[in-house]
């Protein structure tokens, strides 16, 4: 039996929500049961910020909380509300979101586990389909305003700006193409579209809008915690980043070219420039999903919980991909994705757990090992956008054509 | 100056009348075996100008030093503090901490040499935490505090020999009386602002081989020294303890006087049970409260995370047999690394569970445990560095919601840490610990780095992953480059899936 008649909608659907529900059931059974918690410290750090808010006080008084104050709204409660969240209402919010999720990500168990114990990763996932959708059906207003509300709840969505803003050109909107010998003041004013400027200022203006609002209510710590702390954080601890080994070293105060501090240009120049100049015009989800692998591959902290703002776009790119055109490809790639993770997490246990130092050469050749797979595939995604029909307009064809 | 020199001999041990003889100008012990407590009060002019300036800045300074090795704190002595030195600071003008404080520390006590074995406080306001504060009720409340690890007294004694001692033309006899301080178990430094002296005390829990053999004798001619042989005995009722003996004060007795065991149930604040008594509650009397409790002094290195201990989760709770944080002062940032905290640590003091009464079985062990977590360390050629953690003080802490004068006793000990976190009228009931070696010693792996030497040295980390990102950068650039070589930045004509052409 082809498998598309197993996995219809519904069923994917009742599926999804029931095993989440029997997560959510047993990660209940557990907290309540084991000293050790099935739930996130992420999602304690969150509830013990929303009781600091309901006793009128700010949010940034709990220790690592370093999210906007809406994004515990959004788990809870609105910020000046006397209720403490109940475990009830998080489990039916987390519940619908999920539905939205499974929808989009099958029967994927990694975030199954990730949202129901509380992570707020998922709720991104939801934004940045939601944003897609708004794209894709020419909703500039919509999607503008998604954006904003994303970037605001975490910095990292402003990325998919860019190639959204270079994929809406006129013919997007059903104008002519534009002829090949204008001048370039022409061509530049011709860039400026209804739809670009609609999206843009409604971004902009959600955005400001939201941090206005948390500014007037917490003040600096707001500015403080929610965006600077990223521009000033030291991230000395090992994680999966290529950088790890260097920070460690250079925010100790050993000499150096301190060339870390240049960082954010080979993140900011693929993710936010190149990629989407190349890509965004030919298919927009798979750029989209090119420009998170390459902001999470050359980010300066890289931990698990990135992996999973490239779920949400996965499903757009996996059908067409060369991955699944050529199996061998696909498995090597996921395989030795995965070993890379295997080899640094081996090094990772034998420093946490054994108390052995390995940071040299262990984890630090593990994170560049990992870095270089990374790479690899990113190659890959980037082969495939830049080559293949659009999947989406594929797919759609292949409907209208049946 | 003023001494005043103790000797408690344990119950039954052997006491001739010539192993103690009073003349007019000093007592002779013989071979004593018994423990000392020694104190003497200096008055400013006694003191060099340095340490002068400090003190007339400050309104407290209370000092508590604390060896290394395991010693028997026997009562009326049996208070304990985590070994290493303690400072409990209160300047004169609130807010204004002396300057030179810190830096009189280091020459008194010795600097940090960077094995993290003595002072590196830059100042109070830097490197001190501010405890919680007291009940309003003790006037002696300190607002700042301090600690270090501090295996020995040497710089100490070198000190006083090149400053007390020659301000004093004391001598040799100074010198002598100087260098039993590298003995001691323990030492406390007081001064506060009413009384304008410094008080060192210095308590040895057991005599050198051979017992106490020495002269005690004045060093001028205005010095007093009071001498006190006592044995210790328990009390009437539990919460107290009998101390008699003979008392005598040179140049103003002939010989020593014998006193009776006093009834009065004085030694109060800080008594020691025995072993089994952690399965029972302490002998208070019946209107007092009792609780288990530990005051752990943790060194930046390590971190408690107050999230998780200070949780009211049940069953963390009872996994780990504690009941609650009570208080916790000083450094608690959960991420910072070590090199970037100026303040020298923390300190917690945590209610403990206790066994109930009817599965107590004294045979058993009975172990609470507190999660604590290891702060990221600096670089090192090995790929360790050790970090040193103080044992904790456990002590039951009775306390009673009544009015009403508790009975003062002249062997009171205060200003230990946590005696100021607790009611006035509280005893405490101390727990020794079993174990030889107080301080523990944890290897915490670090980044392995030799100067200069090897293959993964600072600068080929920074070339290494400088090179990777490059490479890698540049390849997906290629891939990119490859993609608009072919295509350019615009949409790719859309291509029927071959699977539909292939339809049949």
């Amino acid at each position: 039996m082809p498998s598309s008649v197993i996995f219809t909608v519904p069923r994917v659907l009742v599926g999804a929500c029931f095993l989440r529900l029997i997560l959510l059931v047993y990660g209940g059974w557990q907290d309540a049961n084991s000293a050790v918690k099935y739930t996130d410290i992420d999602y304690m750090v969150f509830t013990d910020a929303s009781r600091y808010v309901a006793n009128g006080d700010s949010p940034y008084a709990r220790d690592t909380y370093r999210y906007t104050p809406s994004s515990r709204g959004c788990l809870s409660q609105l910020p000046g509300n006397s209720h403490l969240p109940g475990p009830r209402s998080r489990l039916h919010l987390v519940r619908s979101f999920s539905l939205q999720l499974m929808f989009l990500l099958g029967g994927l168990y990694f975030s199954s586990c990730v949202v129901t114990r509380g992570s707020s990763e998922g709720l991104l996932g939801v934004f940045v389909a939601a944003l897609l959708w708004a794209t894709l059906t020419k909703r500039p207003i919509t999607a503008g305003a998604i954006l904003g509300l994303a970037v605001h709840l975490k910095i990292y969505p402003f990325i998919y700006g860019a190639s959204i803003l270079w994929w809406w050109d006129a013919q997007r909107d059903g104008k002519p193409a534009t002829k090949s010998d204008v001048d370039p003041f022409t061509r530049a004013m011709e860039f400026v579209t209804h739809s670009r400027v609609r999206f843009t200022l409604s971004a902009l203006a959600t955005f400001v809008a939201l941090n206005g609002v948390m500014y007037l209510w917490y003040g600096m710590p707001f500015l403080q915690h929610t965006f600077f702390h990223h521009l000033t954080r030291i991230d000395h601890r090992h994680n999966f980043s290529p950088y790890a080994t260097l920070l460690y070293l250079t925010s100790t105060g050993v000499a150096g070219f301190h060339s870390e501090s240049l960082a954010f240009l080979p993140q900011l120049i693929l993710s936010v420039v190149a990629l989407p100049l190349a890509l965004a015009k030919k298919n927009l989800a798979t750029a989209m999903l090119a420009q998170t692998f390459a902001f999470v591959t050359f980010n300066k902290v890289c931990t698990s919980q990135y992996f999973i703002w490239y779920l949400i776009l996965l499903p757009f790119y996996l059908p067409t991909s060369s991955l699944m055109r050529k199996p061998t490809l696909g498995i090597s790639a996921a395989v030795l994705w995965v070993v890379g993770q295997a080899l640094w997490l081996w090094q990772g246990f034998n420093l946490e757990f054994l108390g052995l130092s390995s940071f040299v050469p262990g984890l630090f050749l593990a994170s560049l090992v990992f870095f270089a797979i990374n790479i690899w595939i990113l190659g890959m995604i980037v082969q495939d956008a830049g080559f293949n029909g659009d999947p989406i307009a594929l797919a759609k064809k292949v409907h209208w054509e049946n | 100056m003023k001494r005043r020199t103790t000797l408690i001999q344990p119950l039954g041990a052997p006491f001739e009348p010539d192993q103690a003889v009073l003349s007019s100008s000093n007592l002779a012990i013989r071979g004593l075996d018994a423990a000392r407590h020694d104190r003497i009060t200096l008055g400013l002019d006694d003191l060099p100008e340095e340490l002068r300036n400090v003190l007339e800045s400050s309104h407290e300074l209370h000092l508590r030093w604390a060896a290394e090795e395991h010693f028997d704190a026997i009562a009326p002595f049996s208070s304990r503090v985590s070994p290493g030195l303690h400072v409990h600071y209160t300047s004169l003008v609130s807010d204004r901490p002396s300057d030179t404080l810190c830096s009189v520390l280091r020459a008194v006590f010795g600097a940090d040499e960077g094995d993290r074995n003595g002072v590196d406080c830059t100042s109070p306001e830097k490197s001190f935490t501010t405890p919680p504060l007291r009940s309003t009720r003790f006037a002696t409340s300190t607002s700042l505090q301090y600690y270090t690890r501090l295996p020995s007294l040497q710089t100490l004694v070198g000190f006083i020999r090149r400053t007390i001692c020659h301000q004093r033309q004391g001598g040799a006899k100074c010198h002598d009386h100087a260098d039993t301080l590298l003995t001691a178990d323990s030492v406390d430094i007081d001064y506060d602002s009413t009384s304008h002296t410094l008080a060192i005390s210095g308590f040895w829990s057991s005599a050198p081989t051979g017992g106490w053999s020495e002269d005690i004798g004045k060093l001028a001619a205005d010095d007093k020294i009071e001498i006190g042989l006592l044995g210790v005995e328990p009390g009437a009722s539990p919460d107290e303890l009998k101390a008699g003996g003979l008392l005598g004060s040179i140049g103003e007795d002939k010989k020593l006087t014998s006193h009776s065991p006093s009834q009065q149930g004085f030694i109060r604040r800080c008594q020691s049970p025995s072993r089994t008594l952690l399965y029972n509650h302490p002998p208070a009397p019946k209107d007092f409260t009792c609780a288990l409790h530990t005051y752990l002094t943790l060194p930046s290195s390590v971190f408690i995370d107050q999230y998780q201990v200070g949780t009211d989760d049940p069953l963390f709770l009872q996994e780990h047999n504690l009941v609650a944080v009570r208080a916790f002062s000083g450094e608690t940032d959960l991420e910072a690394p070590d090199w970037a905290i100026d303040r020298w640590g923390s300190t917690w003091l945590l209610e403990l569970a206790t066994p109930s009464a009817d599965s107590a079985d004294p045979a058993s062990n009975w172990t609470s445990t507190i999660p604590m977590h290891l702060r990221y360390l600096n670089p090192s050629e090995s790929g360790y560095r050790s970090a040193a953690v103080p044992w904790p003080v456990v002590f039951w802490a009775c306390s009673t919601e009544e009015e009403g004068e508790m009975g003062k006793n002249p062997f009171d000990r205060t200003n230990l840490g946590y005696d100021g976190l607790f009611g006035p009228r509280t005893i405490f009931y101390q727990l020794h610990p079993a174990s030889q070696h107080l301080v523990e010693e944890l290897d915490v792996p670090v980044l392995k780095l030799k100067d200069g030497e090897g293959l993964f040295q600072a600068r080929n980390i920074e070339l290494g992953t400088s090179v990777v990102i490059i490479l890698g950068f540049l390849w997906i650039i290629w891939r990119l480059a490859r993609v608009v070589w072919a295509t350019g930045l615009g949409a790719n004509e859309v291509k029927r899936p071959e699977t539909h052409e292939k339809k049949e």
